[in-house]
C-alpha cells in the first residue's frame, strides 16, 4: 500500500497538476490545519516561548523596568531553600501518587474482575471520584480530616481521645494530601487495569494451571506481563498528574501547616507569579518544572514501552 | 479472520460459565469470600461520597454531631439555601459553566477533528513536526504557561471574559482532541476519501459528509472527556475569569469555602449541586467513559 501511495504521489509531481495540487494543499492547510494550530500557538506555544524569555529577565508587575538578567533567576533558584523544599514536596507527592493508586488500583481491578451485576455496580463506584472536580474532592476530605472534623468525630465515638492532626501536623499533612490524591486517581487505574485483565486469554491461564502453576505464579508469569500496556498508561498519567499537583494544596492546606510543608512547585509558580507578581522568577520556576516533567515522563515512557516490547 | 475470532469467542464463553476458569476453581470452595471482600472494600472507599450525600439532607447543626447517621427526616434546607443565595453564586456559576463547557467542547471537537485529519493525512515533514509539537502539549501543566497567557489575554482584551476562557480552553485542550482524532482517522481507509473525491466531492464536503460521521466514537470520547475536564477545571477559570469575570460552579465551591467553615450543610449542598451534572452525565454515559479510557490498554 505504501508503494502505491508513493507512485501516486510521484505521478502527480512535475506534471501540470503539481501547481494545482500545491494550491489545494495550501487550501487544505488553511481550512483544516490552521484554525486549530492558531489557538494552540496563541495559548500554549507562544506562552511557552514567552515563559522561557521572561525567565532570563527580572520582569515584575510592580517594577517599571524589565532588564535582561541572564541566568540570574536560575542561579537564585538553585540556592533558594523554599524552592528546594517545593521540589522535595513535589517529589514525595509524585512518588505517593504514582505508587499508591497503581498498586491499589491493580488490587481492586483483580478483586472486581468478575462478571455480574454486583461487580459492575462496584466498579462504577470506584470511578465516581475520577469524574469529580478535585476542588469538590478537596472540600470533602478537608471536612473529614480537619481537626475535630468528621473523621475525628467518628474516631472519638470509637474511643480515640487524641487523634493525630491529619492536616495540622506538619509531618503528616503531606501524606494526607497524597492520600486524598490517591483516592481520587485510584478509579482511573482500576478501569485501565480491568480492561487489561479482560485482554488476558483464559486459555493461557488454564494452560498455566494445568502445568501446575499456583495462583501467584499465574499472576506473576502470565497476567502481569500482559498488563504492561496498562501499567504504562497509568504510570505516565500519574506522573504527569503528580508533578502538577496544585488544586488540593490551594484548597486544603495553602502550602502549610508551618512554612511550605505541602507547597508543590506548581503551587510555588502560581504564588510567585500571581501573588508576588514576580513574573521573571515564576517563569524560571515554570521552565524548571516543565523540564523535570518532560524528562521524567519521557524516560518513564521509554522504559515502560521497552518492557512491553520484550513481552 | 473475523470468522475465526467469533468461533473462538463462542467457545470460550460456555467455558467461563461452566467454571473451568482457573480462578473460579479456587473460588468454588468459598464462593462468598470475593463478593464480601469486594463489598467491604468498596464501602470503605465510598465513605467520603456517602458523607456528602447524607449530610446534604441534614440540618446544618446535626452534621458535626453525628456525621455518619442517616438523614431522617431528610431536609431540603441546604439545597434551598444554596439555590436562593442572595449573591446568586450557584446560578451565575452554573450559567457560566454551561456556556464555557458547551462552547469549548463543540469548538474543540470541530477544530481538532479537522486538524487531526490534516495531520493524519498529510505526509509532509511539516505535518509530522506539527503533530509532535502538538502532542508535547499534552504534558504541559497549566501553571507553566498561565503567567504569559494572562498577558496575552490582557493584550487582546479577553482577560476576565468568557470568550477568553473559551479561547484558552480551545488552545490548551486541542492536543488531546488531535491525539484522539488523528489516531482514529488513520484507521479509516483512505480509499473512502479517494472514492468520494472521484465522485466530485471537494475536501470540505468529503470530510463533513463522509468522514466526520464515521468519527462518532472518537467525537464521543473527545466531547465526554473534555466536557468533564473543563467543567471541573479550577485553576484556569480562577485566574482567567478572576473575581471580576464571575465564576464557574467549580470555582464557586472554592469561593464559598471561606464563609462556610462551620456550616458543612450549606457547603455540601453547593458542592452536591455543582457536581451533580457531571455525575449524572457519568452514569448516563458510563460505557463511553470506559471505552474512551481503555482504547489503548488492551494489546490486540
Amino acid at each position: 500500500m505504501t508503494s502505491m501511495q508513493g507512485s501516486l504521489r510521484g505521478s502527480s509531481q512535475g506534471s501540470r497538476q503539481s501547481t494545482k495540487n500545491r494550491r489545494s494543499n495550501l487550501g487544505y492547510f488553511l481550512g483544516f490545519g490552521a484554525p486549530g494550530l492558531f489557538f494552540y500557538a496563541c495559548f500554549v506555544f507562544a506562552p511557552l516561548v514567552l515563559s522561557l524569555g521572561y525567565s532570563f529577565t527580572n520582569a515584575d508587575a510592580f517594577a517599571p523596568h524589565t532588564k535582561f538578567t541572564g541566568l540570574h533567576n536560575y542561579v537564585k533558584l538553585l540556592g533558594d531553600p523554599d524552592f528546594r523544599m517545593e521540589v522535595r514536596v513535589t517529589t514525595i507527592l509524585t512518588l505517593i501518587i504514582v505508587i499508591v493508586p497503581n498498586v491499589a488500583g491493580l488490587a481492586i481491578a483483580v478483586l472486581l474482575n468478575r462478571q455480574g451485576r454486583l461487580y459492575r455496580a462496584l466498579r462504577t463506584v470506584f470511578f465516581v471520584p475520577v469524574v469529580l472536580s478535585s476542588v469538590v474532592v478537596s472540600v470533602v476530605w478537608q471536612a473529614m480530616l480537619t481537626d475535630g472534623g468528621l473523621l475525628d468525630t467518628v474516631l472519638g465515638s470509637m474511643g480515640v481521645k487524641h487523634p493525630p492532626g491529619w492536616l495540622s501536623d506538619p509531618s503528616i499533612a503531606l501524606y494526607s494530601v497524597g492520600s486524598i490524591a490517591s483516592w481520587q486517581l485510584l478509579g482511573f487505574c482500576t478501569v485501565v487495569y480491568l480492561a487489561g485483565l479482560q485482554g488476558v486469554p483464559d486459555e493461557l491461564l488454564e494452560a498455566a494451571a494445568i502445568d501446575g502453576a499456583g495462583k501467584w505464579t499465574r499472576f506473576r508469569r502470565v497476567t502481569w506481563p500482559m498488563l504492561a500496556p496498562a501499567l504504562t498508561i497509568n504510570t505516565v498519567m500519574l506522573l504527569i498528574t503528580g508533578f502538577k499537583t496544585y488544586d488540593y494544596v490551594q484548597v486544603i492546606t495553602h502550602g502549610g501547616p508551618g512554612t511550605g510543608t505541602t507547597a508543590t512547585v506548581a503551587y510555588g509558580v502560581i504564588q510567585t507569579g500571581f501573588t508576588e507578581n514576580k513574573t521573571g522568577m515564576a517563569s524560571a520556576m515554570a521552565v524548571v518544572m516543565l523540564i523535570i516533567v518532560a524528562v521524567v515522563s519521557s524516560v518513564a515512557l521509554r522504559l515502560l514501552q521497552r518492557r512491553e516490547v520484550e513481552l | 479472520m473475523t470468522a475465526g475470532t467469533t468461533t473462538e469467542a463462542a467457545e470460550t464463553t460456555p467455558a467461563r460459565e461452566a467454571g473451568t476458569h482457573p480462578g473460579r476453581r479456587d473460588e468454588s470452595r468459598a464462593p462468598w469470600v470475593r463478593p464480601l471482600v469486594a463489598l467491604i472494600v468498596t464501602a470503605l472507599f465510598a465513605v467520603p461520597l456517602y458523607l456528602v450525600v447524607v449530610n446534604v439532607f441534614k440540618p446544618g447543626g446535626h452534621i458535626t454531631g453525628s456525621p455518619a447517621s442517616i438523614p431522617w427526616p431528610p431536609t431540603l434546607d441546604n439545597l434551598k439555601a444554596t439555590l436562593d443565595r442572595p449573591d446568586n453564586l450557584y446560578w451565575d456559576g452554573l450559567i457560566n459553566s454551561v456556556e464555557i463547557t458547551a462552547v469549548s467542547i463543540v469548538v474543540l471537537a470541530i477544530l481538532s477533528a479537522m486538524l487531526g485529519h490534516y495531520l493524519a493525512r498529510t505526509r509532509s515533514r511539516f505535518a509530522r513536526v506539527m503533530l509532535l509539537v502538538l502532542l508535547a502539549g499534552l504534558m504541559v501543566p497549566p501553571q507553566v504557561i498561565l503567567v504569559p497567557v494572562v498577558r496575552i489575554l490582557r493584550l487582546t482584551h479577553l482577560m476576565t471574559t468568557l470568550t477568553g476562557m473559551v479561547a484558552f480552553n480551545v488552545g490548551y485542550y486541542i492536543p488531546f482532541g488531535v491525539f484522539v482524532f488523528a489516531g482514529f482517522i488513520r484507521s479509516i481507509p483512505i480509499e473512502l476519501e479517494e472514492a468520494a473525491a472521484l465522485d466530485g466531492a471537494g475536501r470540505w464536503r468529503t470530510f463533513w459528509i463522509v468522514i466526520f460521521p464515521l468519527l462518532r466514537p472518537a467525537t464521543a470520547s473527545v466531547l465526554i472527556f473534555l466536557g468533564v475536564w473543563i467543567w471541573n477545571d479550577f485553576l484556569d477559570p480562577l485566574i482567567i475569569l478572576g473575581p471580576v469575570g464571575g465564576t464557574t460552579v467549580t470555582v464557586g465551591v472554592y469561593r464559598a469555602l471561606g464563609e462556610h467553615q462551620s456550616n458543612y450543610g450549606q457547603l455540601f449542598g453547593l458542592m452536591f449541586l455543582a457536581a451533580l451534572p457531571v455525575v449524572i452525565f457519568y452514569f448516563l454515559l458510563q460505557k463511553h467513559f470506559v471505552k474512551g479510557l481503555t482504547g489503548g490498554a488492551v494489546k490486540g
